[in-house]
């Protein structure tokens, strides 16, 4: 809540406890407050009011009718409740005897024991034995909904979470409610698939073990998980999980609610896309190439090897035909001791990793470096939302839920794309384009905001007389565009300009597509000319691929840049032109797998190191390949999407033979005469916090649980940018 | 035999057609009412009537109207005719035999409560009665009753017909228009109220089909000589539904406040009870009312005589049962019903009306306990007051009413495994 509202704080007493809550609070919250506890099952935070269950009830003092629901009946001033009254306590023991007649006796071999909240409640406000002493219900069981959840209807308590998740928050009517009253039955509709990327989300929030994961049926008791608070690694959006661990292995990654992030929600992707830490496919061993085959040696083995490749290679060929490319999956450390390894040890400027194309480091309009301007919740308080050539549905699935939610609270969806996108069916406007064609897509926008006449009383000279360049190619666009789609474009523009507050996003592999180069140069100048930067609700920005994406960027994983855009005294080759390279006679590769993107490695490549968890495509071609772990075994930071830097925690014991990359490049750096001192990421942690503007005055300990968003500390000194920014908010 | 004032002309051939009804004065009331009367002073007439509704809970209607919300949006107004109360047929003869006398009180509540778009939500199981009511609405549009600017006053009105799928819990106002948007039958959240946030988020008036039938009379005659019929507080004519052992079942229109004694022995109605003999119990306004015993049959038929008597108003729908009448057996019919149509989104009605069904079920077939009975009891008030919506209480009113009444039946069936009354039981029979 705002600060102004605290002291319109409504006043009531639960239990002749005080509580003060906002206005709007539910008597359940507010309760919850206080330190008392209501149960419920239909209810979830998340979602609106629904009093179907019937198990919150409590008395409040002058309402008719006792008693009430906590759950629908929002706090007024001077309200006096009762959690606990005589009446209370026998409607809720009803409530549960209801709830029990029908509920089956499996509790020993159910998944939700131990975490069930029909045994909880029923514990705690049950009765202690039931009146019904007729035949229970059956039903088969268990029917899968989809692959990778099975329903159990007789477990089912009909509480309609999940229904509601499938409506309210997922929006696609994935588990719809079937039949009526005693027959009723969660279900999908005809031909109607529950393929949702957020089906996870259902079975987390069944209260019983009604909706069971495929992925975790039968594996662990509750009471046998060590959970441990971390972060989800599969994208950019940084989702907070828990990650759930059974004997050093992981069990189930569960949801740990992040307001600012996550909302809550977890996908499907993120949820049970963990089979690459268990997989017996990791490496557990160094290898050595011999004879033309890899073989298992010793990490001082490997370790002698690579000091004395690297020197030779250096002393032959000089350090500038070694080459390092590093991780979008990461952590921060890693990322910046990778660059620090290369640069100042080895003494090359060749660094880069596979990300978006970005002219140039920052933005040469406002300064800023390449990442959304605007937060993820700020998507909230949007009038518009145009996705162009993103799909945050496929690639950062969490997003797609916020955009829902924002569209619920009244923004205005526009997506120009290509292909088919999942949230086609609720835009405002889908501007269908041709393959590639985002980037004159920009160039129209841009065109037509600067022939719009409250653009026209500033002073773009240089962008209109860039875009007035390019007058022929935007022409030839449109005609090949054809004049649905022009018009969609130019309406968009207009709406733009006179938008409340507008957000546009990119995903950022669009700017590799063939005319996309300026994709995000343009889209930035879109924003800055229709004034979407800094006001409330606005903001511009490319969408990541992976979890630390963000993260490598700002160490310095780049030709051009040192950690926090520095400004490199050399550049380096780039990603493609290091991998074609004939001068580039060795190379580094930690954590990423170059031949997923080109067909083959430098031509004149000597030697060959890949540090990464499985032997992947170009592991297999490597002299030495360096075992790793995952972000499930080790400690560290990671930057999402709207530079959330959160900590990701060691939730299991390192596979034995592998070590965290960080650890690596420590001893490697050793072997190469530079006797770093870093203990522990920690350590890592604390340079780059006194070095890299964006991370200044961070620590392990500030990150907490749920991470901090960090924003570049420092004036900005360039003038001319200085000037460019006043203009835009003139 | 009293005047009547919905019912009048009922039985006139051609009734159900335009010019019928025209001809025994439709739609006057309504080009009176454009010319003569602005919206608000409509509601005025109506309040002064005393009208209050006659789908069951019998809420003043002219109050209602003034109730909704006054902002920028769209309003509506849903006409229940999803007549679905056990015990009651009334909606469905207006429909079927005048269903102009409804669209002109669609009309006419429209008119005074500035909504320009009206759904009649018909019952889906009555087809002829959507058939007629349809049918009727294309008379109107095409006669200018319905449209843009109605008899030239400025006045603009849709109406639309919509049929029912078959839920009883669809004729709960909320489910109503939860099923009228394309949802699930499920009864909404209140607050907050239809009349503030209804169909489609606009304040919304939901009212019975007999009580926009009434309006007309109202419009023609005054408010006055409506309220001049009936009690105080219970002004005007209601019709009721009388069924089960009568001689002669059917809908009788009387005055508010006639003993029930009028309406079962009169000559006129009912003309006693069937085969002559006793009276054992009554349901005064259907199935969901509060059962009364033969001690009550000079209780008058109106809101506030019959509340004080125990039970409730509620539909018309008068259901008499004679001394042959298993009272078990009846309220395990009865609640049967309510199993079925519960609508499944709340815990107490779901699950309690099936374990109640469970219970009645071995106590009527000889296989019940004595603690079934005192069971049945704290069933049924662990769902009266907990469930979501009236329909959970509405289930347990047979069930509480007959074990105080005929606590002894029960009794009877746990001990002797039979009925106590009945032909099927005596001696002679068997």
């Amino acid at each position: 809540m705002s600060e102004e509202k605290t002291d319109e704080l409504i006043h009531l007493t639960i239990d002749d406890i005080p509580v003060a809550v906002p206005p709007g609070t539910l008597v359940w919250a507010a309760a919850r407050q206080a330190g008392i506890e209501i149960p419920i099952y239909c209810y979830h935070p998340k979602m609106p009011p629904l009093g179907a269950c019937r198990m919150c009830f409590v008395e409040i003092e002058k309402l008719p009718k006792p008693p009430q629901t906590a759950c629908t009946t929002p706090v007024s001033e001077g309200m006096i409740v009762h959690t606990k009254t005589e009446k209370v306590i026998k409607a809720r023991k009803g409530t549960l005897e209801f709830l029990l007649i029908n509920h089956p006796l499996d509790c020993p071999i159910c998944d939700k024991g131990g975490e069930c909240d029909l045994q909880d409640f029923t514990l705690r406000h049950g009765p202690g034995g039931t009146r019904f002493d007729l035949y229970k219900r059956h039903y088969s069981k268990p029917i899968p909904v989809s692959d990778r959840v099975m329903l159990d209807r007789e477990r089912c308590i009909l509480c309609q979470r999940c229904t509601r998740f499938s409506s309210e928050i997922s929006m696609d009517d994935g588990l719809v409610m079937i039949s009526r009253g005693y027959k009723m039955e969660v279900g999908t509709a005809p031909d109607h698939a529950f393929d949702s990327i957020f089906s996870g989300n259902t079975v987390e929030m069944c209260p019983v073990g009604a909706l069971t994961a495929t992925a975790y049926r039968f594996k662990s008791r509750p009471w046998e998980l060590k959970r441990i608070p971390s972060v989800c690694n599969n994208c950019s959006v940084g989702c907070n999980a828990r990650v759930d661990v059974r004997v050093d292995k992981i069990m189930r990654l569960m949801s740990r609610t992040n307001d600012a992030i996550d909302d809550g929600w977890l996908c499907d992707r993120g949820r049970w896309g963990f089979e690459f830490v268990n997989s017996s496919q990791r490496l557990r061993t160094p290898l050595i190439r011999r004879d033309g085959k890899l073989e298992p040696a010793t990490w001082d083995q490997a370790f002698y090897l690579i000091a004395s490749r690297i020197r030779s290679i250096a002393d032959t060929h000089g350090a500038q035909a070694i080459g390092g490319i590093g991780s979008t999956r990461t952590t921060n450390e890693e990322a910046y001791l990778f660059q620090k390894l290369l640069r100042e040890v080895i003494g090359t400027p060749h660094i880069d990793h596979h990300h978006g194309y970005f002219p140039v480091p920052r933005d040469l309009l406002t300064g800023k470096p390449w990442m959304m301007t605007n937060s993820i919740a700020d998507i909230e308080k949007a009038s518009h939302i145009v996705l162009i050539a993103a799909d945050p549905y496929e690639r950062q699935p969490i997003l797609n839920l916020r955009i829902k939610k924002a569209m619920k609270s009244g923004a205005h969806i526009y997506i120009i794309n290509e292909s088919e996108t999942e949230l086609d069916r609720f835009a405002s406007s889908k501007i269908s384009i041709p393959q590639n064609g985002a980037g004159s897509a920009a160039k129209m926008l841009l065109k037509h905001v600067l022939n719009d006449e409250i653009a026209k009383a500033h002073q773009y000279e240089e962008m209109r007389a860039m875009i007035q360049s390019d007058d022929e190619a935007i022409r030839a666009a449109e005609e090949y565009f054809g004049v649905e789609a022009t018009t969609q474009l130019q309406h968009l523009a207009e709406t733009l300009v006179g938008s409340t507050g507008a957000i546009i996003l990119y995903d950022e592999m669009a700017t590799l597509a063939p005319g996309c180069a300026d994709l995000a140069a343009d889209l930035q100048a879109l924003a800055v000319l229709t004034d979407n930067i800094t006001r409330a609700g606005s903001g511009v920005g490319p969408l990541f691929e992976d979890a630390n994406s963000l993260g490598a960027r700002d160490m310095g994983l780049l030709p051009d840049a040192l950690p926090g855009y520095a400004q490199t005294a050399e550049k380096g080759l780039a990603y493609h032109k290091m991998l074609s390279s004939p001068d580039i006679k060795a190379l580094f590769v930690m954590g990423a797998n170059p031949l997923r993107h080109v067909e083959q490695l430098p031509s004149k490549l000597e030697f060959l190191i890949v540090q990464d968890i499985q032997l992947t495509e170009t592991a297999e071609l490597a002299d030495v390949v360096l075992p790793a772990v995952t972000f499930a075994e080790k400690d560290g930071s990671m930057t999402n999407v709207d530079h959330h830097v959160q900590a990701i925690r060691h939730a299991l014991r390192p596979l034995p033979g592998a070590k965290p990359d960080w650890e690596i490049l420590v001893e490697i750096a050793k072997y190469l005469g530079q006797k770093w001192t870093y203990t522990r990421p920690q350590d890592i942690l604390s340079e780059i916090a006194a070095s890299n503007p964006f991370y200044s005055g961070l620590t392990w300990e500030r990150l907490g649980a749920q991470g901090v968003r960090t924003q570049e500390q420092m004036e900005l000194n360039d003038t001319d940018v200085a000037m460019r920014k006043g203009a835009a908010h003139a | 035999m009293p005047e009547l004032i919905v019912t009048k002309d009922i039985d006139a051939p051609g009734l159900d057609t335009l010019d019928g009804y025209r001809q025994h004065g439709g739609y006057e009331a309504l080009s009176r009412a454009l010319k003569e009367y602005q919206p608000d002073e409509l509601v005025e007439l109506v309040k002064k009537s005393g009208l209050r509704g006659r789908g069951g809970a019998g809420f003043p209607t002219g109050t209602k109207w003034s109730f909704l919300a006054k902002n920028d949006k769209t309003r509506y107004l849903c006409c229940n005719a999803d007549e679905s109360e056990p015990g009651t047929f009334k909606d469905r003869m207006i429909m079927e035999k005048s269903p102009h006398l409804l669209v002109e009180g669609v009309i006419l509540a429209s008119y005074a409560c500035h909504v320009s778009t009206a759904f009649i939500y018909v019952r889906g199981e009555l087809a002829l009665a959507g058939r007629q009511v349809e049918r009727a609405i294309e008379e109107a549009y095409a006669a200018g009753y319905i449209g843009k600017n109605i008899l030239g006053s400025g006045f603009s009105l849709d109406v639309i017909l919509h049929r029912g799928a078959g839920a009883y819990i669809c004729g709960e106002e909320s489910a109503l228009m939860e099923s009228l948007e394309g949802r699930r039958g499920y009864p909404r959240l209140k607050p907050p109220f239809p009349a503030a946030v209804g169909l489609y988020g606009g304040p919304t008036v939901i009212n019975n089909c007999e009580t926009l039938a009434t309006l007309p009379a109202i419009i023609r005659n005054g408010a006055e000589w409506y309220a001049s019929f009936g009690t105080e507080k219970s002004t005007g004519t209601r019709i009721f539904c009388l069924s089960g052992h009568v001689k002669k079942p059917g809908n009788y229109e009387l005055p508010l406040g006639t003993p029930i004694r009028t309406l079962i022995y009169d000559e006129q109605y009912g003309g006693g009870v069937l085969d002559d003999r006793q009276l054992k119990a009554i349901i005064p306004g259907g199935s969901s009312t509060f059962i009364l015993g033969a001690d009550k049959v000079d209780t008058p038929l109106d809101f506030e005589s019959i509340a004080a008597a125990g039970s409730m108003l509620g539909s018309g729908g008068v259901v008499v049962m004679h001394e042959d009448t298993c009272i078990v057996d009846a309220v395990l019919r009865m609640t049967e019903f309510y199993r079925d149509e519960s609508c499944g989104k709340c815990t107490p009605c779901r699950e309690g009306t099936y374990w109640l069904t469970e219970i009645l079920h071995r106590i009527e077939h000889g296989d019940g306990k004595e603690s079934d009975i005192d069971l049945l009891m704290d069933i049924c008030d662990n769902i009266s007051g907990k469930s979501f919506c009236p329909l959970g209480d509405a289930a347990t009113s047979s069930i509480t009413s007959s074990i105080k009444l005929f606590r002894e039946e029960y009794v009877y069936h746990v001990r002797e495994g039979r009925c106590m009354v009945g032909r099927g039981v005596t001696q002679t029979d068997r």
